[in-house]
């Protein structure tokens, strides 16, 4: 079975603060794994390094079996393109370019980078946003848009570079709990269609109902991994345990 | 009020207001490429050229604007040796001086408005394979100009009042000849027609700044 991300003790502090303390794991392809974990546990820093939104300081990154970091030491600026190319990424706060509109958005970079012609792009962007329920928002500005509309736009936006591989950071965590919904339909539809994604969030729920592995982050490293039968269902470690158990009492 | 004596004093004022419109477009469209690249070097990783560009705009913001005009139409001639060769047109001194200055202006703007835009602008258009080039042209400057447009609206206005500073240097602009009306004649009305002109001047870039500013809100 081929990986399509391997990590390997990962490694980033920021001077005396490590943020990342060997992190390792691996992810096949089609595979969902939802990533939870107390605030400022790394998840966030773990997911954006994948992307190289931030640099290492130690480890390995492997994306399809290419090394974008080995050992700490990264890839020529140009290979690193090539690997972070294969990704798509999903912020908390979407992200969209305000100044264009909501088709616009989606044909930015495709258009700059030549991905295809201008009909096909066209052609592309319409089934994006009829995927996501809006297509009759083509012509919108971001700024008329509801927050769970505008994850939706990310989503299709980060779609149109056809990615291997979608992370998405805490997607639903600007949202207010109605609109958290139709967000959350559409990443679900995306894992039955078999992407591979990696989602950092904090809606047990939805971890446990689509995701085929749950990692549980604490203090910078990966405290416990599983099913999220094992993991919600009986988490081995105390740490996993009481973490739940808080997430519990708040919801 | 008799419009005999209008006619006569606004054909020369007329004449005046060419070179003060001239002024006015010669140094808009040289300072505010200028004034973006200024901004540029003031964010630069290279130290001694950011330096540079700061010190540019604390020498450029610090110093008055005439003390500028001046220097660049009587100060430059007589540096040693290359004074000789720094002798132009008082009209194209003095244009230096104001692009010069009015760039100083327009980096301090603009590098307040690429502060204003969030770093995950930056970080979607990486992410989606766009280079720092393409980013910054498709993505960055767009949303620059929509937040530094109304303090440019007010120094292009300040701008057309500063050129009246050509009187100084003797350039005959629309003040210079509403002066020498004035003096000539003993009447107020060259004062209030040279008014009037300036007035239309900033209402035509008052309106001009509106449109530009519904057409970037993004609505």
């Amino acid at each position: 079975m081929t990986h399509i991300i391997e990590v390997k003790q990962l490694k980033k502090s920021f001077d005396a603060l490590e943020v990342l303390k060997e992190v390792s794991f691996d992810i096949q392809a089609g595979e969902v794994v939802a990533v939870i974990g107390p605030s400022g546990s790394g998840k966030s820093t773990m997911l954006r390094s994948l992307i190289h939104l931030e640099e290492v300081t130690g480890g390995t990154i492997r994306i399809l079996g290419q090394g974008l970091v080995e050992e700490g030491r990264y890839a020529s600026g140009k290979d690193i393109r090539t690997l972070t190319d294969r990704m798509g990424m999903v912020f908390q706060h979407f992200n969209l370019f305000p100044h264009l509109t909501v088709r616009a958005n989606l044909e930015l970079a495709p258009k700059t980078l030549k991905k295809d012609t201008a009909a096909g792009i066209r052609k592309r962007s319409m089934e994006l946003l009829d995927k996501v329920g809006l297509l009759d928002k083509a012509d919108v500005y971001p700024a008329n848009l509801s927050g769970g509309q505008k994850q939706r736009v990310a989503i299709a936006r980060a779609l149109m570079m056809q990615p291997d591989i979608l992370l998405f950071d805490e997607p639903t965590s600007a949202l207010d709990p109605e609109l958290t919904g139709e967000v959350l339909r559409v990443i679900k539809q995306l894992a039955q269609e078999n992407m591979t994604m990696i989602i950092v969030t904090h809606e047990m729920g939805f971890a446990r109902e689509v995701a085929d592995r749950v990692f549980f982050m604490d203090k910078g490293e990966i405290a416990e991994a599983g099913t999220p039968e094992q993991l919600f269902g009986n988490p081995q470690r105390e740490r996993t345990r009481m973490f739940l158990q808080r997430e519990k009492l708040e919801e | 009020m008799s419009w005999d004596y209008i006619f006569t004093v606004l054909p020369p004022m007329l004449k005046g207001a060419q070179t003060t419109v001239l002024m006015f477009l010669a140094v808009i469209v040289l300072s505010v490429p200028l004034g973006f690249g200024v901004t540029l070097l003031m964010r630069s990783r290279v130290k001694p050229l950011a330096w540079l560009a700061h010190t540019y705009v604390y020498v450029m913001r610090g110093t008055p604007l005439l003390l500028q005009v001046l220097f660049f139409c009587f100060g430059l001639p007589l540096l040693p040796v290359i004074g000789e060769y720094l002798v132009f047109d008082r009209f194209i001194s003095a244009a230096i001086a104001f692009v010069l200055n009015y760039a100083a202006y327009f980096a301090e703007i603009f590098r307040g408005g690429l502060l204003s835009i969030d770093k995950g602008q930056q970080e979607a258009a990486q992410v989606l394979g766009l280079s720092k080039w393409q980013t910054m042209t498709k993505v960055i400057v767009p949303q620059m100009i929509r937040v530094v447009l109304p303090t440019t609206a007010n120094e292009a206005i300040t701008l057309v009042k500063d050129t009246a500073l050509l009187y100084a240097v003797a350039v005959p602009e629309l003040l210079y000849f509403a002066q020498t009306a004035v003096n000539r004649d003993m009447r107020l009305i060259p004062f209030f027609l040279a008014a009037i002109v300036y007035l239309l001047m900033t209402l035509v870039l008052t309106i001009a700044f509106k449109a530009l500013e519904k057409r970037y809100s993004f609505k």
